[in-house]
């Protein structure tokens, strides 16, 4: 058997699994409520914005949103880019992206630690490598990680097309060019917090461990950004929601690039240490 | 094993009017040698050819896993093999050049107290742990050579829990799918399998809501899905009901000759029954490994129990075949020592014994072949 069938069929159970268990479950609700109430609540500052600034003109608008894009992003392509974008969507990303590593630590916290802690994982090291098993494992966590992501996504269009924030087409057209941007950076995340799974064989541990990075890897970019060294923001994932929702195709390019090798490191160091490991 | 070897028989009273059995060529021939303890350097120390193993069960090559895609699977004679194999944990040596061979097609037990290096024997076998030192071989490959020996082995691990929000169905079903089995046919392995460890109706019925005996078999089912070559069973009726361990032991005999099984349990009384062969382990140090007869000294001694009434001990002592005698005035036991080979073996020599113990009006009320696995475990460890 390849190692990709390996793969697959461990990741199609990981994804059944966590669709089925209670913690799947209530993530997803929860996650669906929290994105329509932040979707609603943007709509709300929205509204109030356009009240306010009744008397100018689209054009002005526009225009005003183009610089501030350019500004924030230091590239006048993407500024113009942006400033197509409906802005509760453009928010609703960001906000999602900030979020997306409390829902993998939660998700996640288990995926190969809840296996160890009662030798349950030996069932499957018989019959698939060592490695498979930890990739099967990465791709199951990203997979559910960006369905859940997508189906909350999903409902922000709803509301922004039921509202009459943006029309359905651009609602859709941005809305899935922004999910299809969280795909990388999650990866990156479900790749440490299988990393940290994989270290421990007792899930609470595990749990706390992956909060831990998480936060540590936060207050590295903080710490890059408030004394301008680039080297520390890189360390952290959604640095690169900037590069890959550039327009400059290079600038796309290196965050793609960054955060497949992000994650394959991540990856390979796991299943390096599980292959060498006793389990 | 023990149902053939040992006879008890419920207080036999007076004469018999049977002739003893005439003196004639043993029936089946006798066993090479006797079980060495072990040297402290196991690897020169074990005793490594294996006389029980089956005629035509010598290849694994023979075992195909029914449904499973063609694999081409080199014939091995040898099961597995230990060559000098030690582990560590930190400053502690669990297993300590440990060397044994099993050959294809065996029942093969790993014996020894706890702290033993049974389970860690037993785990390296798996693939589980690695070897410190030392090499180990599961049907010429490495345990962790998972390509090569997908759906050849079963391994049914003492103390991993089952995935308790799977499905009975779904977990068996999957580790079907791992194996390689094709896809149509994974269900019906996994049925199969279930079936054959009676737990037809568990299908849907969530790996976590088992007891403890049905998580048992379920485990023993996956371990035997696709009918693997080697079968490991670590305590595979540890903490069962008797009935169910009963079945359990049936289920493994039924699997006899039909793949190599290594068994590692404390039940020692199960393990005679079963087994063609053990490694006695103690101390991470193996100190005797062979034949059941070799190492209960089946073909070397009997036992006879004696109910109160005569006891014509000196009339056994003069019969030629009998080189020493012991009696145990106090448990009314007989131990007759003799050489076997040159025309004598165990068995004539309990028809010459019972014929003199019956005409001298003894009452017998137990006959057994050699000292029991047990007795020979505790001789051979602290």
């Amino acid at each position: 058997m390849s190692p990709f069938s390996e793969v697959r069929f461990v990741a199609q159970r990981e994804l059944r699994k966590s669709f089925r268990s209670a913690k799947g479950i209530v993530l997803l609700v929860l996650s669906l409520l929290g994105g329509t109430a932040v979707t609603l609540l943007l709509a709300w500052v929205q509204q109030l914005k356009r009240e306010k600034l009744a008397n100018v003109t689209p054009e002005a608008m526009e225009s005003a949103r183009e610089d501030a894009m350019t500004q924030a992003f230091g590239d006048p392509a993407t500024g113009k880019l942006l400033s197509h974008t409906p802005e509760v969507l453009l928010a609703v990303f960001f906000i999602t992206i900030w979020l997306t590593p409390l829902l993998i630590s939660l998700l996640g916290f288990d995926n190969v630690s809840g296996d160890m802690q009662h030798k349950t994982v030996r069932y499957w090291t018989l019959r698939t490598r060592r490695a498979s098993y930890m990739v099967g494992k990465w791709l199951g966590l990203w997979t559910t990680v960006s369905a859940i992501t997508l189906t909350m996504h999903a409902v922000i269009w709803v509301v922004c097309i039921v509202r009459g924030e943006a029309p359905a087409a651009t609602a859709i057209s941005w809305g899935v060019r922004l999910w299809l941007i969280t795909l990388p950076i999650s990866a990156v995340w479900c790749g440490i917090s299988t990393f940290v799974s994989s270290i421990f064989k007792t899930p609470i541990l595990a749990l706390l461990a992956t909060f831990a990075v998480f936060f540590v890897l936060w207050v590295t970019f903080l710490i890059g950004l408030r004394f301008n060294v680039d080297a520390l923001t890189y360390a952290y994932p959604n640095t690169y929601d900037s590069f890959l929702i550039n327009a400059r195709i290079d600038k796309w390019m290196t965050g793609l690039a960054a955060c497949i090798g992000m994650t394959a490191l991540y990856v390979g160091a796991s299943s390096f240490m599980f292959t060498k490991r006793d389990l | 094993m023990s149902g053939d070897e040992t006879t008890t028989t419920k207080e036999a009273q007076g004469p018999a009017s049977a002739p003893p059995p005439a003196p004639a060529a043993p029936s089946t021939p006798p066993a090479n040698g006797t079980a060495q303890p072990a040297k402290a350097d196991a690897g020169d120390a074990a005793p490594m050819s294996n006389p029980y193993a089956k005629e035509g069960a010598a290849s694994a090559e023979v075992f195909v896993a029914e449904g499973a895609k063609k694999r081409k699977k080199k014939p091995v004679e040898i099961a597995i093999r230990l060559t000098k194999v030690t582990k560590r944990f930190g400053v502690k040596t669990a297993v300590d050049g440990v060397s044994l061979k099993v050959k294809a097609g065996s029942v093969y037990g790993l014996i020894g107290p706890n702290g033993a290096g049974k389970t860690t024997t037993f785990s390296m076998m798996a693939g589980f742990l690695q070897p410190t030192e030392g090499v180990l071989e599961v049907l010429g490959y490495s345990p962790m050579q998972v390509d090569e020996l997908r759906s050849r082995i079963g391994v049914l691990p003492q103390d991993a829990l089952l995935p308790g929000a799977d499905k009975v169905g779904q977990f068996l079903v999957h580790m079907a799918q791992l194996q390689d089995i094709p896809t149509d046919a994974c269900e019906e392995a996994a049925r199969a399998v279930l079936a054959e460890v009676d737990g037809r109706d568990w299908w849907d019925v969530k790996c976590g809501s088992l007891s403890h005996g049905m998580a048992k078999r379920v485990q023993l089912a996956q371990a035997l899905i696709g009918d693997p070559e080697v079968v490991l069973l670590d305590e595979p009726t540890a903490g069962l009901d008797p009935r169910v361990a009963y079945e359990v032991r049936q289920l493994i005999k039924s699997r006899k000759g039909r793949c190599t099984l290594i068994v590692s349990s404390h039940n020692l009384a199960e393990l005679e029954e079963i087994c063609d062969g053990a490694a006695i382990l103690d101390r991470g140090r193996l100190v005797a490994s062979g034949s059941m007869n070799e190492l209960t000294a089946s073909s070397e001694e009997i036992r006879i129990k004696l109910s109160p009434g005569p006891a014509p001990v000196s009339l056994v002592r003069d019969l030629p075949m009998v080189k020493r005698l012991e009696w145990d005035e106090e448990r009314r036991e007989l131990v007759v020592y003799f050489e076997r080979g040159q025309g004598v073996d165990a068995e004539q020599v309990i028809g010459a014994v019972l014929w003199v113990l019956l005409q001298n009006q003894a009452r017998i009320s137990a006959v057994s072949k050699g000292r029991g696995l047990e007795q020979r475990v505790m001789e051979l460890t602290d």
